[in-house]
């Protein structure tokens, strides 16, 4: 297995090295574009003017009289009133923290569960299909039933820790727990997510690495740090990647769980966009939240790749 | 199948069973509220009989649509999932083995990086105008073609980072033997990518299964799917949640029964892969 | 064949031949269009616990007269982005609307509702059907809802307002009054308050799309209080943190610190209705609409334990239940004789005859006949006398497309006076000042109270 392989997302493959010599070069050339067009097409049809007529409102107000939309310029007064909005700055604030917490959790439980799912052979199919079974269920559902455990008053959690005597929690109510409680219920209902993922890259990995090792009397921490984790981090890398860009849209289980409150406590950046630009209906300044909001992501993830190419460059 | 150097099967059954509780109690859970009343489910009881009017109702009610939403889903779920890694699997090994200039693929994976930050209830709205002004608003295409962009980002890269898995030197040699691209990708990239192309079926599906603001927007009574139909036992004054979670349950099979059919392809496509 | 009354027995016959036969015409004719006098309509509303008998009343209608309806069914969640994306598309996929207080002015401004006496200006309101406050008129010029200047635009389908729902079991055992004012309701829910077996009172107090503020109407108007002077002069003066207002809002917290729910601040309403029907609340006060699960025995221990009356008051100023009703307008971008169709069964949906059916397919009818008839004797609907007491004295609340940046602000300040993070002064002033800054920046006429002292 040749190492120039194991390659970050960062640097996609490009020029002579990777690419196979070919004999055909007609035959590639034509396929070339063959292969690519669809997700060109696609993205210039189904993408571009919906991000075009967001950043495009992101400028204007939007009204509506005698049944038309009427618009009205504003520059960039839009951008401006986002200092000014509470509710998305408190937003930002929990979604950072949300995504943190969330996301480290579910990378490290699921790559723990897989890693430990691939090192044994009888019962993969069981811990696979079980472990998979939280994506399943839409999530509305997650949120509605998670209320229900929740319950101060009757909820299988305040029965279960009555058992050994704790007393009941306000758990969705409570400043300390609100977000705590959103976070336990995303890492239930993700972790599978990242466990899937890596449990397909653990078990693409050649097998031959391993049999070296085993040869060279290798422990499972060496086996972990010097083969597993560094062939894995394409794999890794784009899981957590993933994993964060949707944990930054966490919509469904706050909308039933908490609505944001108590207060602010559990108020995050998509809930806030959808009170500002379908509740309130507020198209201009939505749209320039949405943008705001990708820029932020779109920082974070800058930060996050440059981090790991430095940490690479180090190595 | 990987090296089990210093680790105890028995131990890791032991962590493995202890997640397993963990998952699976909410789940059970739910699948039990599915045959319970809600007062029961309401005053906490532990134990209760198990009834079936929660699923007479969501089956065979007047006002529940749900075999027609669960056959809406099928289409959309499978036809959405064929054609969005038809197009990644070739976009990505376009992208990361046929040379193309840094910036284009640079652009492109930027790009749907940007498109999959958005929350896709703003979108929701610019779709519909653009399929009512093509006449194509409430129908399967529409939904189709709307979950399959929606999913294409996250199939993109991770068809990405499974083609690039695969070992340069194999293609190589099949080049060499005189193979064509589509020959090359068929025997080829097909069935060493199989465990990472089943991972990404298996997610891309579930996603769309489950997908629900733009699935609202996009359809009538005729074309609604799964999601659009359990949302409406939350309702304003009253969250039913006993037919909720019957058809929740009965919306995990299909998914369920595609992971254990996946199973089969991913072990193969390992064996494949080994045998190589 | 245009026939829109019934009860004469020949042309109801005709109608249903006709009907029949135009059906299976219809569906062995496959996209050709067929020559009739109405035209079939489309109907989008939202699943909800009175919907079984609207539809019930919709299928009624079908057999009656052989006109076809179409009900587009949508859950609460996103029923209003799908009205937007209809009347604002070149042509509209519904002809009636089914508006909730919260979004039918948005509807009205926007000149997406064709009022329907511009479609058939022979149509009349039945005098028995209750305006529910005006709110089917609207002015355009002066965005009021004055009858005798505005037009009218939509017809009541369901006038939901909260009533006061008391476990009458437990009166019995105790003693106790029907509650008149607020100072009997404290008393009354003290009575019955017996932590954590039962709560006195649930209340709601969560943060929401339309929760804890839409709790606390019946109590701030019922106190004389008011949130803006007078919006239907145009006076948008913000008078939320008048003294009125700190009364009720320090009883609403009284109540819940004496003899209500401990975590009162996190009660949505699908856990204060969860409290009255495993028996955990003496007392909740919620909208009509949640009524029917009290007395169903597969989700409630307190069947028939139940009954109801409007909401307290403060001495010298009337019970005050604020509107959570749904109305039914015509959209502006469909075709004339679709809008014609839809005239056609809001004249029949009107009578007194449909409004009784109504009530019996467990609606809740919006004509005063209907409340005055047979059935409102019969114990299974207990629920008719208080309504017809509250339907004339209820209250819209608000009048303008913006109310929902209103809504915002005061579902987060209630919830955080509510939950003891702000004294209800500092939180009345808070919201008075945020009120006023965007009605100030949508250029309506506002202003500003002193400050409540802190």
């Amino acid at each position: 297995m040749a190492t120039s392989e194991i390659r970050g997302i960062d640097e996609p493959a490009a020029g002579v090295k990777t690419g196979p010599a070919s004999a055909n070069l007609q035959d590639e050339a034509s396929w070339r574009w063959l292969t690519l067009s669809p997700t060109v097409i696609v993205f210039a049809l189904l993408t571009i003017l919906p991000l075009a007529n967001m950043l495009y409102m992101s400028f204007f107000n939007v009204g509506w009289a005698q049944g038309s939309m009427v618009l009205t310029p504003v520059g960039l007064q839009n951008y401006r009133d986002i200092w000014g909005d509470n509710l998305f700055l408190a937003g930002i604030r929990n979604t950072l923290i949300f995504v943190v917490a969330a996301t480290s959790a579910e990378m490290v439980l699921g790559f723990g569960l897989a890693l430990f799912c691939s090192r044994i052979t009888r019962g993969r199919t069981f811990y696979r299909a079980v472990f998979i079974l939280p994506i399943l269920i839409p999530g509305i559902v997650i949120g509605a039933i998670w209320k229900l455990m929740y319950n101060f008053d009757f909820g299988i959690i305040n029965q279960l820790i009555g058992i050994v005597s704790i007393p009941a929690q306000d758990w969705l109510g409570q400043y300390e727990t609100a977000l705590l409680s959103v976070i336990i219920v995303d890492i239930w209902h993700w972790t599978p997510f990242c466990f899937l993922l890596l449990l397909a890259s653990i078990e693409g990995l050649p097998q031959d690495v391993y049999e070296a090792a085993k040869i060279d009397g290798a422990s499972f921490w060496q086996e972990l740090f010097r083969i597993t984790l560094p062939m894995m981090w394409p794999a890794i890398l784009v899981t957590f990647v993933f994993r964060m860009i949707v944990a930054f849209k966490v919509f469904d289980e706050v909308f039933l769980l908490t609505s944001g409150g108590p207060g602010t406590a559990t108020e995050v950046v998509s809930f806030t966009i959808y009170q500002r630009f379908f509740t309130e209906d507020r198209i201009g300044f939505g749209s320039a939240l949405s943008v705001v909001t990708i820029f932020i992501v779109l920082m974070l993830l800058v930060l996050t790749l440059s981090a790991r190419k430095r940490r690479k460059a180090g190595a | 199948m990987t090296g089990t150097v210093g680790v105890r099967t028995w131990w890791v059954h032991l962590l493995l069973i202890g997640a397993v509780v963990i998952v699976i109690g909410p789940v059970i859970w739910i699948v039990g509220a599915g045959f319970r009343t809600q007062i029961s489910l309401l005053m906490g009881q532990f134990w209760f009989d198990p009834e079936l009017f929660n699923f007479e109702e969501v089956l065979f009610s007047k006002t529940s649509e749900y075999l027609l939403n669960f056959r809406n889903s099928l289409i959309v779920g499978s036809l959405s999932t064929a054609l969005c890694l038809t197009v990644a699997t070739l976009g990505a090994y376009s992208m990361h083995r046929m040379r193309w200039p840094r910036w284009v693929v640079h652009s492109l994976l930027g790009w749907a990086l940007i498109f999959h930050l958005i929350p896709p209830i703003a979108l929701a709205g610019a779709w519909f105008a653009m399929f009512r002004n093509v006449g194509l608003d409430n129908t399967f295409t529409a939904l189709i073609l709307a979950h399959a962009t929606l999913n294409l980002p996250m199939a993109l890269w991770l068809m990405g980072v499974f083609v690039r898995e695969v070992p340069v030197e194999l293609e190589e040699a099949a080049r060499i033997d005189g193979a064509t691209t589509p020959a090359l990708l068929r025997q080829v990239i097909v069935p060493l990518v199989m465990p990472g192309l089943a991972a990404t079926a298996v997610l891309v599906f579930i996603f769309s299964w489950n997908e629900f603001p733009v699935a609202l927007n996009l359809s009538l009574k005729q074309t609604a799917t799964v999601p659009v139909a359990i949302a409406k036992y939350a309702q304003d004054f009253e969250i039913k949640y006993t037919e909720m979670a019957a058809s929740a349950t009965l919306s995990i099979i299909p998914a369920l029964i595609l992971l254990l059919v996946a199973q089969r392809y991913i072990v193969r496509g390992l064996t494949a892969g080994a045998l190589k | 064949m245009r026939i829109s009354r019934f009860g004469n027995s020949s042309p109801r016959v005709l109608s249903l031949l006709l009907g029949t036969s135009m059906l299976v015409s219809a569906a062995s004719l496959p996209g050709r269009l067929q020559a009739q006098e109405v035209a079939p309509i489309t109907i989008v509303i939202n699943q909800s616990p009175w919907f079984e008998g609207f539809r019930c009343i919709v299928e009624t209608y079908e057999d009656e007269t052989g006109n076809v309806v179409e009900l587009d069914v949508n859950p609460f969640a996103g029923s209003l982005e799908k009205q937007r994306n209809s009347v604002r598309a070149a042509d509209g996929l519904y002809d009636i609307l089914i508006m909730n207080s919260g979004w039918y002015s948005e509807m009205y401004h926007g000149g997406f509702v064709t009022p329907i006496t511009d479609i058939d200006p022979s149509f009349e309101l039945d005098p028995a059907v209750d305006s529910n406050d005006d709110t089917v008129y609207f002015d355009a010029a002066t965005g009021s809802s004055d009858p005798e200047s505005g037009k009218l635009m939509s017809m009541p389908i369901a006038p939901l307002i909260p009533l006061l729902m008391y476990r009458e079991d437990l009166y019995e055992e105790y003693g106790l009054e029907v509650p008149e004012t607020f100072e009997d309701l404290l008393n009354n829910a003290q009575a019955l308050h017996n932590p954590p077996e039962r709560y006195g009172i649930v209340q709601r107090g969560a943060r929401g799309p339309h929760t804890v503020a839409y709790d606390f109407y019946p109590y701030l108007y019922g106190h004389g209080g008011k949130i803006f002077a007078d919006q239907n002069s145009g006076d948008f003066t913000v008078t939320l943190n008048s003294p009125k207002g700190k009364q009720a809002l320090d009883y609403y917290i009284q109540l819940a610190a004496e003899a209500g729910h401990p975590n009162t601040a996190s009660l949505d309403q699908a856990e204060v209705i969860q409290a009255m029907v495993t028996g955990k609340a003496g007392h909740i006060m919620t909208v009509i609409a949640a009524w029917p699960q009290m007395d169903d025995p597969n989700k409630s221990i307190v069947v028939d334990k139940v009954n109801l009356t409007v909401p307290p008051h403060a001495p010298g100023y009337p019970s005050a239940p604020a509107f959570g009703h749904w109305l039914g307008g015509i959209s502006h971008n469909v075709p004339e004789e679709r809008k014609q169709a839809a005239v056609e069964f809001f004249k029949w949906y009107q009578t007194p005859e449909s409004q009784i059916k109504f009530a019996e397919c467990g609606g809740v009818p919006v004509s005063l006949a209907a409340y005055d008839s047979e059935i409102s004797n019969e114990r299974e609907f207990r629920w008719m006398a208080p309504m017809k007491k509250g339907l004339p004295l209820a209250v819209n609340i608000y009048t303008f497309p913006e109310a929902a940046e209103v809504i915002a602000i005061l579902e987060l300040e209630l919830n955080r006076a509510i939950a003891g993070e702000t004294s209800t002064a500092v939180a009345l002033n808070t919201m008075a000042e945020q009120i006023h800054e965007v009605m100030q920046r949508y250029g309506y006429r506002t202003g500003m109270l002193e400050p409540l002292a802190e």
